[in-house]
């Protein structure tokens, strides 16, 4: 009894209680909508799930064996997949590209750094409603530009063969300012002097970016390669605003199909296991960027 | 002590004062969907459409427009919440998914008897669950799809304005001879505008004339509930698909870079398309003045078949969940009384529901209202099958991979077939 006494003693002279009290706020909100959500999802997978008539019927993982033979599940993570592996290399790389450019002194810089940044404070789904139209086969800017330039018109959005390609490019303009403002961070935090020190020792513009600066970025890339694999993982308004997962579910993706599931067609228990799969191959794929990421660690 | 008194007096009067207005003035919910979606939810805006029943029963009517695309969602979110509003002006298609959560409340079998002897027939389809079994009641005004062309078209490329294209052979001809393009050899025009991309539904809903015309349907038993099988991997399914592949394809009198077909007819980019007439009617006057527009039913497969098009309709409804549920029948009640009937449709410029209200002007002599009434008879609203959204889902999909040459035409109908049945067999679970 003295001890815990003690310990309690101890803790109010630390102002440990007063600690607490001052990130409760933030505890218990992210517990109600983020932590207890999250745990009723992993527990509604299991479960086949009737919200209105208030029924819950234990079913093990038969939600998740219907998920690996349903071919609409299959198309949505191929599609997914395809939209990560693109987008967050293109993105990073793109981002880092203008991060260079953006390094260097010229006229006006800060208004196209703004410029280019712009489209990451937009609204998805404002800017994806006038991407649909910069789409339209008939009207559209991009097919206006295509025939100026004496190129084929495409049909963007209206074909299964483009429609996942032109998602992917309005998401690239959407994000690459993102990265870019990042990689543009990451530079200027990079010692003057180790630049100075290769430039001495004779290394030319390439050697010393691909020797000094892209090693010292790597923590920079790191970040930016996880960040944009969990937003990746998590597609949805664009692909509901622009194409709504057609045509012929070629731009469906898990989280959209997911949402179908839950509120189109009342399958809360099924979408719950779409869902906690998706959660557990982003929670492993950001594992295993993480874990390689250290090897590249730098402190300076 | 006095002052206490006064004091006390003071507070209190507010709160009693409040609390007695409150219970005077029942509020009733009726949720519909904002927009230009439907002309018949537009009318919820006009405060004078529910004011006589406001003064006459002593309540308030608050009318709650909500986006449409989330709409179903919402409803049925709010539903779980069980905090949904008391009426709910729903599209006639959605009616099944939420049966299959029992989330409505169904009309009283007098009730319900009495409208069906009263309405039209169209009407009575549209009401009829099966057996008499009533879940709502429709709007008046209801939506059915029929061919629009564009008589200027037709009189430029040689054809009689005022003689539709009645079978599939001269469907496609017509369709060719209206075909425009540029020096390129670009398609300018269409010469029929096909709906492909989007919520499969809405790909469903504007073939739907050619797959039941052909002898398809989505499902087998359009009045059950629970069960039954798809029904359009078959000959009647194949030819629906393959019509409008080869008009893609081997006439080249269509294409996939004319997605909206009520906006390709209004703007002059399509010669036909066939979807809601009603939706035509509302928008040409503001976005096409200049358009002479035509009306009539949809082509048939061979001469002497009977056409088939898609009859739907906005429902009112009343889910189970409702706080003032009662409230919300005697309302619903009087708005689909054979004179609120005839009032708001002479008002509004909309069809009547009510056989008696079809005898009187000016829906007699309305030649648009006249040639709806043409069409009506070959009105079939969609099946009630508990897992309709996925059979329309399936349908949707093989639609899309067909025309966009996704998969073959026998392939991806066999595939939707999968997808259809499962969908119907694990809503009846």
């Amino acid at each position: 009894m003295p001890a815990i006494r003690r310990l309690v003693l101890r803790l109010h002279a630390r102002h440990v209680w007063h600690a607490y009290l001052f990130v409760a706020p933030i505890i218990i909100l992210f517990g109600a909508f983020r932590v207890a959500p999250s745990v009723q999802t992993l527990l509604y997978s299991v479960y086949r799930v009737e919200l209105l008539r208030g029924r819950f019927t234990f079913i093990g993982l038969d939600n998740f064996r219907e998920l690996l033979v349903d071919r609409a599940f299959q198309q949505a993570a191929w599609n997914t997949l395809v939209y990560v592996l693109v987008i967050v290399p293109v993105s990073a790389a793109l981002g880092l590209l203008l991060a260079v450019l953006f390094d260097t002194r010229f006229p006006l810089r800060e208004l196209f750094k703004a410029l280019y940044f712009a489209p990451m404070v937009t609204s998805t789904v404002a800017a994806a409603v006038v991407w649909w139209w910069l789409y339209n086969p008939q009207f559209g800017l991009f097919n206006a530009l295509l025939r100026l330039v004496g190129l084929p018109i495409q049909p963007w959005l209206m074909s299964s063969r483009t429609a996942l390609f032109s998602i992917i490019l309005f998401s690239v303009w959407k994000g690459v300012g993102y990265n870019m403002i990042v990689y543009l961070a990451g530079l200027q935090a990079i010692p003057e002097s180790f630049i100075e020190a290769a430039r001495i020792d004779g290394a030319g513009a390439f050697q010393r970016f691909r020797r000094i600066t892209l090693p010292l970025l790597a923590p920079t890339t790191a970040f930016l390669l996880i960040y944009n694999s969990i937003q990746a993982f998590q597609v949805f308004d664009q692909v509901f605003v622009l194409t709504s997962g057609g045509p012929a579910g070629s731009t469906n993706v898990v989280v959209l199909d997911l949402y179908r599931q839950a509120f189109e067609r009342y399958n809360f228990g099924y979408a719950s296991a779409e869902a906690t799969l998706l959660f557990v191959l982003t929670l492993g794929v950001t594992v295993v960027q993480y874990a390689y990421s250290k090897r590249f660690e730098v402190s300076y | 002590m006095q002052r206490r008194n006064v004091l006390k007096l003071a507070l209190t009067a507010p709160l009693l004062a409040s609390r007695r207005a409150w219970s005077q003035s029942k509020t009733i919910t009726l949720w519909y969907p904002a927009g230009d979606i439907t002309a018949g939810a537009a009318h919820f805006s006009d405060k004078s459409f529910f004011a006589p029943y406001e003064a006459k029963a002593g309540v308030k009517v608050e009318a709650v427009g909500l986006d449409y695309d989330t709409m179903q969602q919402k409803i049925f979110a709010a539903a779980a919440a069980k905090n949904a509003g008391d009426i709910l002006f729903i599209d006639g298609s959605w009616i099944p998914g939420f049966l299959k959560e029992e989330m409505l409340d169904s009309v009283p079998d007098a009730r319900a008897k009495a409208w069906l002897d009263a309405v039209s027939p169209e009407i009575r389809t549209l009401s009829d669950y099966g057996k008499g079994r009533m879940w709502g009641y429709p709007q008046y005004g209801i939506d059915i799809y029929g061919l629009t062309w564009n008589k200027d078209h037709f009189k430029e490329a040689g054809l009689d304005p005022e003689k539709p294209p009645r079978t599939w052979d001269e469907f496609r001809d017509y369709a060719k001879k209206l075909t425009k393009r540029d020096a390129q050899g670009n398609i300018t025009r269409v010469g029929y505008a096909i709906r492909h991309v989007g919520h499969p539904h809405g790909i469903v809903h504007k073939h739907f004339w050619a797959i039941y015309g052909s002898g398809a349907s989505l499902v087998d038993d359009p009045l059950a509930l629970r069960g039954g099988k798809a029904n359009f991997n078959n000959d009647g399914g194949r030819a629906a698909l393959k019509l409008v592949l080869d008009m893609l394809d081997v006439d080249k009198s269509t294409s996939l870079n004319f997605p909206d077909p009520r906006a390709a007819l209004l703007k002059g980019l399509a010669s036909m398309q066939i979807s809601e007439t009603v939706s035509i009617h509302e928008r040409a006057p503001k976005e096409a003045p200049d358009l002479k527009w035509g009306l009539s039913a949809t082509p048939v497969r061979k001469a002497g078949d009977k056409p088939i098009t898609l009859l739907g309709s906005w429902m009112y409804a009343v889910p189970k969940i409702a706080k003032n549920r009662e409230a919300a029948w005697q309302l619903l009640e009087w708005i689909n009384t054979p004179e609120q009937d005839f009032d708001l449709c002479k008002k509004y410029g909309a069809t009547p529901r009510y056989k008696v209200n079809w005898e009187k002007e000016p829906f007699k002599s309305n030649p648009y209202d006249q040639a709806l009434k043409q069409i009506y008879p070959y009105g079939k609203p969609l099946p009630v099958n508990l897992g309709l959204n996925g059979v329309m889902d399936a349908m949707g999909g093989a639609i899309q991979k067909t025309w966009h040459h996704e998969a073959k035409l026998e392939e991806a109908l066999a595939e939707a077939e999968r997808a259809a049945n499962k969908a119907i067999a694990d809503a009846a679970k």
